[in-house]
């Protein structure tokens, strides 16, 4: 089978160059220069798992190598809309689209845009940054992928071969039979560490030293599972636990990425999945007061991002 | 009348080198040695819209020096306050008025309690400026300061004399015969913009340009409102929407100083103008889930600063 990825960030660049070094056919979409420094110096990966480099197929346009039977997404949610751009003209009759992002929206955007039908339910597990020169760092012993048919049917057969290739090369994971839940359980979590680290600008340990700070964590999980409840995909009391039961390690020096973004002035995807969150407590009638702070909390950072940039380009 | 500033900062240096310049009031510093030598060497330094000047001052490094004292004005931060106490012990005499200018209320049971309540009379300033980084006090506006009895009955002689050396000095405001409930009106300004300044990270404008930040800032400041009128102080309608438009006014600059003295990493006065408002709601039975959450922000940020960071 053909798989396309695009961009050779993070996530991308470590499943698509453990899949390549184990013969699967993988295309990476970048941009030039990019292009250049993988040709210049292969994709690089340092891993729990093994260090390796590689030389790897890439292409600038998708129009190229196609047609693919899998196009593999994993931008951050900002640029959701760029990379669709991209992907626009690798997206053939019989490809199915796997975007590996957090919280929902993005689904809806590709639905649109792809028709629901191309698109399957999607997320990684995988403790990876990407260093200045442009090296893959996987730090975390696991690394895995999830994905699967959103309507709960049986599997397409592109995504059981793209299951059985990803076992091939080592990755954890693969179909999951409640890939809707499973995004859900993954977005209650994120948005509650994210919306609380964020706004009370610490790690969870650092939370709980507050009169408070333990309360405000799980009223925020609470906000949040009623949300995923007006879906039709409350986690349950066991899933619940294991969410709550994460958020709150006394001590733990734990933090979302989202607020080392936040510290260093990056990009945060804050509208994805805080945002959005909020957005559809409203629509379903939903009191969200932590999150509803949290996300203020958000805008104020990027807005003053916005003004900073203006004033450095002014 | 002789008077003793315990602390040189913002609001003490730029009072006292405003009473000394006049020569409304014979003004001694009690300082800190590190403080004292600066202030001794170049006097007090003062840069301001209203004109920049530098006057020399009488310090003193101990309480005990250059007594007895008719006023002594503390303008320390909360935080300070029993080391402040214990620095201007030796200095009151059984006719000596302390006039505290702290920001809340938590001080006055402690300072009651050190020095009896007969002692102490209320103060607050409107006094906005910062040190600069040679000490200079880099004053950048408002330049009022109130202060009074706080039962409310007519002022004893000190702060009489207190309020005419102010007006020779051309500091606004003076005494105030309801120092309590100004001092309930700043506490709810302050405890609103502290907490909103801190917990979001900006200024007001920064603030009014989210999807609720607006809501927010006026579900905290109904909340400080409901605090101060369960307390006796309810604001007056003039004076709460003066404030209220002050807070939500769309593209303002202004921020709470508490906001600067987090992106430095320094120490706040977060358990006096927000966590003592948040308790008072507690015990009066008032609903305060905003403060709340700008409670455990500022509580949160002393976590980390006392591990000294993220990593």
């Amino acid at each position: 089978m053909k798989i396309l990825i695009l961009g050779a960030g993070a996530i991308g660049g470590y499943v698509g160059g453990r899949l390549h070094q184990h013969g699967a056919d993988v295309t990476f979409l970048v941009r030039p220069a990019r292009q250049q420094a993988m040709r210049r110096d292969g994709l690089v990966i340092r891993s729990t798992k093994g260090d390796i480099t590689q030389k790897v197929k890439t292409v600038l346009n998708a129009a190229e190598g196609g047609p693919y039977d899998v196009v593999l997404l994993t931008p951050k949610a900002y640029d959701l809309d760029s990379a669709i751009e991209a992907i626009g003209a690798a997206v053939g009759p019989d490809t199915t689209v796997v975007p590996l992002l957090n919280g929902m929206r993005h689904l809806d955007v590709l639905d649109a845009r792809f028709g629901r039908n191309k698109v399957v339910g999607g997320l990684a597990r995988v403790g990876v940054a990407m260093s200045a020169e442009g090296h893959i760092l996987h730090t975390s012993p696991f690394a895995a992928i999830s994905f699967g048919e959103r309507d709960g049917k049986p599997p397409r057969k592109s995504l059981v071969e793209f299951d059985a290739t990803i076992k091939k090369a080592g990755i954890d994971g693969g179909l999951h039979q409640n890939i809707v839940q499973d995004l859900w359980d993954k977005w209650i979590m994120l948005c509650s560490l994210a919306a609380t680290n964020c706004l009370m600008r610490g790690s969870s340990g650092d939370i709980l030293e507050a009169d408070e700070g333990r309360a405000i964590v799980m009223e925020t999980v609470d906000e949040c599972q009623k949300v995923a409840a007006a879906a039709g995909h409350d986690p349950g009391e066991k899933g619940m636990q294991t969410i709550r039961g994460f958020l709150t390690v006394k001590g733990s020096r734990f933090t979302a990425s989202m607020l080392h973004d936040l510290e260093k002035g990056a990009m945060v995807e804050a509208d994805h999945i805080v945002g959005d969150m909020i957005a559809r407590a409203r629509k379903a009638g939903l009191a969200t007061p932590i999150l509803r702070t949290a996300y203020a909390h958000l805008q104020v950072y990027m807005h003053r991002r916005a003004a900073q940039a203006a004033k450095t380009k002014g | 009348m002789k008077i003793l500033f315990l602390g040189a900062g913002a609001v003490g240096g730029y009072w006292a080198a405003k009473l000394t310049q006049s020569g409304a009031a014979d003004v001694t510093l009690l300082l800190r040695e590190k403080r004292a030598e600066i202030v001794r060497k170049n006097g007090l330094v003062v840069k301001s819209p209203k004109g920049d000047f530098t006057v020399p001052v009488k310090v003193v490094t101990r309480g005990s020096d250059g007594g007895p004292y008719d006023v002594i004005i503390l303008a320390c931060k909360a935080y300070d306050l029993p080391s402040a106490m214990d620095s201007i012990a030796p200095a009151v005499g059984k006719d000596t008025t302390i006039v505290p200018m702290l920001n809340g209320h938590a001080h006055f049971a402690t300072l009651d309690a050190k020095f009896g309540a007969e002692k102490v009379a209320g103060g607050l300033a409107r006094i906005s400026g910062m040190l600069g980084q040679n000490g200079e006090i880099l004053h950048s506006g408002a330049s009022g300061v109130s202060f009074g009895e706080r039962d409310g009955k007519p002022p004893r002689k000190a702060l009489t004399e207190l309020d005419a050396a102010c007006k020779t000095a051309g500091i606004d405001g003076g005494l105030n015969p309801n120092i309590n409930q100004d001092l309930w009106d700043k506490w709810l300004m302050l405890g609103s913009i502290a907490s909103m300044c801190s917990a979001m990270r900006g200024t007001i404008g920064d603030i009014m340009e989210t999807q609720d930040g607006e809501a927010i800032m006026n579900e905290i400041l109904e909340e400080c409102r409901k605090v101060a009128a369960a307390e006796g102080y309810a604001p007056s309608d003039k004076a709460f929407s003066t404030v209220r438009a002050a807070l939500t006014a769309k593209g303002a600059k202004t921020v709470a100083s508490i906001l600067g003295d987090i992106e430095k990493s320094g120490a706040v006065e977060g358990h006096q103008i927000v966590g003592d408002m948040l308790g008072r709601a507690r015990k009066h039975g008032i609903a305060a889930p905003n403060l709340r959450f700008a409670y455990a922000h500022l509580q949160t940020y002393e976590a980390r600063r006392a591990r000294g960071g993220l990593k």
